[in-house]
């Protein structure tokens, strides 16, 4: 009987559920808290002129994209949501998002880079708004100078650092590879490589060439040394910096906000060169996509292009999340602030996160290579030499 | 079962408890610091905040974007609905395992019990579809009710309260029922007047239990719930630690201290409940 | 059961029979058309399988509850819908996916995947640009007046129609050159155009052999779809570039190996089984993790039941003072949400920043820092530390639950033979408290088997497991790790292999459990004799 039943509602599945029409004429947009605020204001302007009610729906960061896939084809996801450009592979194959027409003259009013990020094929899938990196934030009280090199900033962080005092030098949050990437590419090392049209190669992983083993041996050497702390996460790192008691850290713009609060003179600049080597960070971009399943597809580029391609509402977004602007004119009238030109310094050689869906094994496979460094449970050649043929297995590559 | 106290044992019993209260205590003293921190962190505090602010607390129900008093009161709603609602599927359910004797008896048991093994982790899409589906017929039950939310929280109701309830009730010796058979009552009212009141304390633990787990499931209910002012409180409070870099952990810790106490009321008021003990002289033995 | 003035049987019984169960019958009835409404009601929207489930539901129910024999069954209705309908349907659910590929590329049905594709179109050289007004007459339906340079075309009811100016249906009212109505049609405001475009976006014009639609607010242009689907050979051919793609396994492939997305979700049968049998990544770690899953859920068990109930007998003294403000203080664990505590309990264990090693150095110096998340015994440790912590608040209400059943004249008898606290404890409430609560036991190491929300917040299964290629961590459960798998695998979320490894997982919890409650069903038969 069981069986009968079970096999009934598998039928019942295949028959498909209908999708039902998601309400044309109303517009929903999907946004974490942080830039919830501005959006609602931006839907009261484009009520205001079309007359059409334009809601604004919070929903937590973590659960947009996995919402998406299931809500959107059912006719109960939004029109336009709000994420970084990591996640366009993912979402494009399956088929959820709708490319966006700009013109030339609107694509030049955004950073390069940005745009490349949204690019898929040829194909722009998003507008974006912000760009972020990691940068070196230092304490200026405890640490007055740049310094010029990294070795020089180990040699000022070891003097700094009094454990039984609970004070730091330098610490890069752990396991966190986004973080930690300086190391790997002043070497060096990359991720994926790319053929001669700039695709990216799944199965040319750089992880444990030269350059990375050299930057996870650096890590190693702090650990030794005792400037990293094992069990260093984002809330202990800024959590530190914010009390006083951490001289320098990688952090990026997201930082700023609880360093503020904890009354700190501070100041961001480019991270010293590794060895000689300028270090390359990775730079995420957020952006305003539009979903393939919206009825109301004109009016979300109307919203879009009309009222978000402002260098108001820009200026408003960055306000709220401290990440530098991707619009340009927006980002110009920002060009005297010290924050902009740190995180912009350090993002001279930066490379936009890749953002095929292969991504989350390398995450997995490099955290875990650098937890047993940090614990000192393994040594960083093997850690990472592990690390890229477990991606490998993973992959399928050979 | 017990003897009276020696002053000994009184010193070793409280001894005991207290070492255990440490144990269970400790970790939630962080929360409380941390729901006095001005800064947002929930690592890396002495157990007394350098600042302490009362900040955190005052957010929480002034801030329109996190509207607490709202989310509180939902969860508060939903859980005693639930855990009302509960009671009376599994008792009737365990009442009819206990004294009738029917085909399928022993399968059904087994079956209920296998069945809540299943890891239901995929179940979230099915659920979403299903509440969807619902929500086009009766639209006052679908996503982002309140109803659609509580129908989809009574299907844990059988299962382990069923068992428990039945094995309560197979402890109540049949004869009281029996005299009440021979006055003309039905099976029905013999449920429930007389087994209901002698089950009061598996009624009562039932309902706690259900109360707490229907209060703080977050999975389900953020996937039906889709409007700021619908969330319960679970769902409400993850949406403070969801942005990746900039958790409020201050309000966060502050919520968590406000959302226990309700618990912790429906469990003091539960206590008489709990051991209203068995009257065993009704019938002669 | 006669008449009692000798009137015919038959019509009297039923008449006493109707009389006596109108009101079963009234509910039965409201129930049996309230179900038909909803057959009726997934019939017209094409779901004819789905259609019969409400007839069948009614249909058993109204035999249950005009069945005395199958009196039992109307006190499990209740609770066995609801069972039904949201627990075992998603295991259905579950169990169905868990035959197809659907997960990342391959979310949509076939039918969504193709609409996207024919939706997709480039732009011809060819391209005309047309303005538009709309209109919209009383009963809302639109009409719209496209021109471009070189032609006027009139849309209206699905047809188009080519104009030429002047046309006497075109009404100038105010003559101020623009066109306010089209028969009874009246022009729209850019308001109202704003409120409508949306319907306006999803109108296909056809004409001289083009399609013409939506681009913006103020434009339409004639684009040609992309693609073009042959139904009965199963391939898209791309318009621009001839190249044809066929389906393979629910994604449009050309012959060199080129994939179309989206895709959509097919029937793959066993091969997300034979994907975890075969999966390297699964096997090697396979033993390791499966062995640590049930040392867990036993270790945790019996934990937490043996503080849950010392807890219990402790607070159920009644002549223990202040046991009720004892026993709010020890349910506080569970007066949290777990990811709360857990996350707390993840700072507080934290190797160089934790407060619990902050302490141990301030006692003992700078080597007193344990590891106790990256340690994998130590790891290990914690972890069933925490759930402790978590779970013996439920043990302790159960217990306390299952203390007041057993009669005290039992150990009225017990004391009058001598028998000291132990003896009564060991031989009348441990027996008698199993009996209760031994499903509940074998209902608690089913969950800690599954105990997926633990091992995620607390340690995402890490510390790493040395050596294996594979991202098996040292605290990994049989769930938490395949979950991963399945989610965080090569491409994406595959939800069809995190169905199959659901089932699977189920039938070796199932399998233990059905062993167990044999062992726990023995001490059923007990309580007859109570």
């Amino acid at each position: 009987m069981k069986r009968v039943v079970i096999s009934l509602l598998g039928l019942m599945l295949f028959a498909g559920l209908t999708a039902t029409a998601s309400e044309a004429g109303k517009l929903l947009i999907w946004a974490d808290d942080s830039r919830a605020p501005i959006l609602v204001e931006v839907a009261k302007d484009f009520t205001a002129v079309y007359g059409v009610e334009a809601i604004v729906q919070e929903v937590s960061f973590g659960d947009i994209k996995s919402q998406l896939a299931t809500a959107g084809p059912a006719g109960e996801g939004p029109d336009i949501l709000l994420g970084p450009h990591d996640w366009l592979g993912e979402l494009i194959l399956n088929g959820l998002l709708e490319p966006i027409v700009l013109t030339p003259a609107q694509v030049e009013e955004f950073d390069p880079v940005a745009v490349d990020a949204f690019s898929w094929g040829n194909l722009l899938y998003g507008v974006p708004y912000a760009t972020e990196n990691v940068a070196l934030i230092r304490n200026t009280d405890l640490v007055p100078e740049v310094p010029a090199t990294f070795e020089e900033l180990l040699t000022i962080a070891k003097g700094l650092t009094d454990l039984e005092a609970g004070k730091y030098g330098f610490l890069i949050q752990q396991p966190d590879p986004y973080h930690t990437f300086a190391l790997y590419s002043a070497g060096g090392g990359y991720i994926f490589g790319e053929d001669e049209d700039g695709v990216l190669n799944p199965c040319d992983i750089g992880l444990d060439n030269e350059g990375s083993i050299a930057g996870a041996t650096i890590l190693d050497q702090m650990v030794k040394d005792g400037i990293e702390i094992a069990g260093a996460g984002y809330g202990e790192v800024v959590g530190a910096f914010s009390a006083g008691n951490l001289a320098m850290m990688i952090g990026g713009p997201w930082t700023l906000a609880d360093v503020k609060a904890g009354g700190i003179n501070y100041a961001v600049s480019a991270i010293p060169p590794i060895g000689g080597n300028a270090p390359g960070v990775f730079v995420g971009v957020q952006g305003f996509m539009v979903s393939a399943f919206s009825e109301n597809k004109v009016l979300a580029n109307l919203l879009i292009k009309d009222f978000l391609i402002s260098s108001d509402v820009m200026l408003g977004l960055y306000i709220q999340g401290d990440r530098p602007p991707a619009y340009l004119p927006a980002l110009g009238f920002l060009a005297g602030n010290p924050d902009i030109q740190g995180f912009a310094a350090a993002a001279a050689t930066a490379i936009p996160m890749p953002k095929i869906p292969e991504m989350t094994s390398v995450w997995n496979a490099w955290s875990d290579a650098l937890e047993l460094i940090v614990n000192q449970e393994q040594d960083p050649t093997t850690a990472m030499q592990d690390a890229a043929n477990e991606i490998r297995a993973l992959l399928g590559c050979d | 079962m017990y003897d009276k106290h020696t002053f000994f044992g009184s010193v070793w019993r409280h001894g005991i408890i207290l070492v255990l209260i440490v144990f269970a205590v400790f970790p939630v003293l962080w929360v409380v610091s941390g729901s006095f921190n001005a800064t947002n962190n929930i690592q890396m505090q002495k157990l007394i905040p350098p600042h302490a602010t009362l900040e955190h607390y005052k957010s929480l129900f002034t801030t329109p974007q996190y509207p607490f008093g709202i989310w509180l009161w939902n969860s508060l709603k939903i859980a005693l609905i639930t855990s009302l609602l509960t009671v009376v599927l599994a008792g009737l359910g365990a009442y009819a395992f206990s004294r009738f004797r029917f085909k399928g008896r022993r399968v059904g048991l087994l079956g209920l019990l296998l069945i809540q093994m299943f890891p239901q982790v995929l179940a979230m899409v099915a659920i979403f579809l299903l509440v969807l589906a619902l929500g086009d017929i009766f639209p006052w039950a679908g996503l982002n009710t309140h109803t659609g939310l509580v129908l989809v929280y009574l299907g844990g109701a059988m299962g382990f309260n069923t068992w428990l309830m039945k094995g309560y009730f197979d402890t109540i010796p049949r004869s009281l029922e029996e005299s009440a058979k021979v006055d003309g009552a039905t099976p029905f009212q013999a449920f429930t007047k007389i087994i209901l009141p002698l089950a009061r304390p598996i009624l009562a633990t039932i309902f706690v239990l259900t109360f707490i787990s229907t209060y703080s499931e977050v999975i389900l209910a953020t996937i039906l719930l889709r409007s700021s002012d619908t969330f319960t409180l679970p769902v409400g409070m993850a949406l403070l630690i969801s942005d990746q870099y900039g958790r409020r952990w201050g309000m966060f810790a502050a919520g968590s201290i406000l959302a226990m106490i309700p618990f912790l009321v429906i469990f003091l008021l539960s206590q008489r409940s709990l051991v209203s003990g068995l009257t065993r002289g009704a019938v002669k033995e | 059961m006669g008449p009692p003035d000798g009137r015919p049987l038959y019509p009297y019984m039923i008449w006493r029979y109707v009389a006596k169960h109108t009101a079963k019958i009234i509910l039965l009835g409201t129930l049996v058309g309230a179900s038909i409404y909803v057959s009726v009601f997934l019939l017209t929207k094409g779901m004819y399988i789905p259609a019969v489930m409400p007839l069948i539901g009614s249909g058993f129910i109204s035999y249950i509850f005009l069945s005395q024999k199958r009196y039992p069954l109307r006190w499990l209705v209740p609770g066995v819908i609801f069972l039904t309908v949201m627990v075992v349907y998603p295991i259905g659910y579950t169990f169905v996916s868990s035959f197809t590929n659907v997960g990342t590329g391959h979310m949509l049905s076939k039918e969504q995947t193709i609409r996207q594709l024919l939706d997709r179109c480039y732009v011809p050289d060819a391209a005309v640009v047309y303005s538009y007004v709309a209109f919209a007459n009383d009963d809302g339906n639109l009409a719209l007046l496209l021109e471009s340079e070189s032609a006027t075309i009139l849309y209206v009811d699905g047809n188009a129609e080519e104009l030429s100016l002047p046309d006497a249906r075109l009404i100038d009212e105010d003559g101020d050159g623009e066109i306010d109505r089209y028969e009874d049609y009246a022009r729209l405001s850019f308001m109202q155009l704003a409120q409508r475009v949306s319907e306006i976006e999803d109108f296909r014009i056809e004409y001289g052999g083009t399609t013409i639609s939506l681009v913006n607010l103020h434009e339409f242009r004639t684009r040609s779809p992309l693609y073009a689907y042959d139904e009965e050979a199963e391939t898209m051919t791309d318009q621009q570039t001839g190249v044809a793609y066929t389906a393979v396994d629910g994604i449009f492939t050309s012959e060199s190996g080129e994939e179309i997305y989206p895709g959509y979700k097919v029937w793959t049968g066993l091969s997300n089984y034979l994907d975890l049998l075969r999966n390297p990544a699964v096997s090697r770690p396979f033993g390791k993790v499966f062995l640590w899953t049930i040392v867990f859920a036993t270790l945790t068990l019996l934990l937490n039941f043996a503080l849950g109930l010392a807890t219990a007998v402790l607070l159920n003294d009644p002549f223990l003072r202040f046991r009720t403000l004892y026993r709010v203080l020890m349910i506080i664990p569970y007066a949290l949400p777990a990811f709360v505590t857990i996350l707390i309990w993840r700072g507080l264990l934290n190797t160089g920043f934790g407060t619990i090693n902050q302490v141990l150095v301030s006692l003992f110096g700078a080597g007193a820092r344990v590891p106790w998340l990256s340690n994998p015994w130590l790891a290990k440790l914690s972890v069933l530390l925490v759930n402790l912590w978590l779970g013996y608040p439920y043990m302790m209400i159960i217990s306390l639950g299952a203390l007041q059943s057993i009669p005290s004249t039992l150990y009225e008898a017990a004391r009058v033979d001598g028998a000291s606290w132990w003896q009564r404890f060991s031989r009348i409430t441990l027996p008698l408290l199993l009996i209760p609560l031994g499903p509940l036991l074998v209902g608690s190491f089913a969950f800690n088997f599954n105990n997926f929300t633990l091992i995620w917040l607390l340690t995402e299964g890490r510390p790493p497991m040395l050596g294996t290629l594979t991202p098996a961590g040292e605290t990994d459960i049989l769930i938490s790790y395949t979950y991963r798998l399945a989610f965080e695998g090569q491409r994406g979320n595959q939800l069809g292999l995190a169905a199959a490894v659901a089932v699977v997982i189920f039938i070796i919890i199932a399998t233990i459990s059905a062993i167990n409650f044999r062992m726990t069903g023995a001490l059923e038969e007990l309580s007859k004799n109570v």
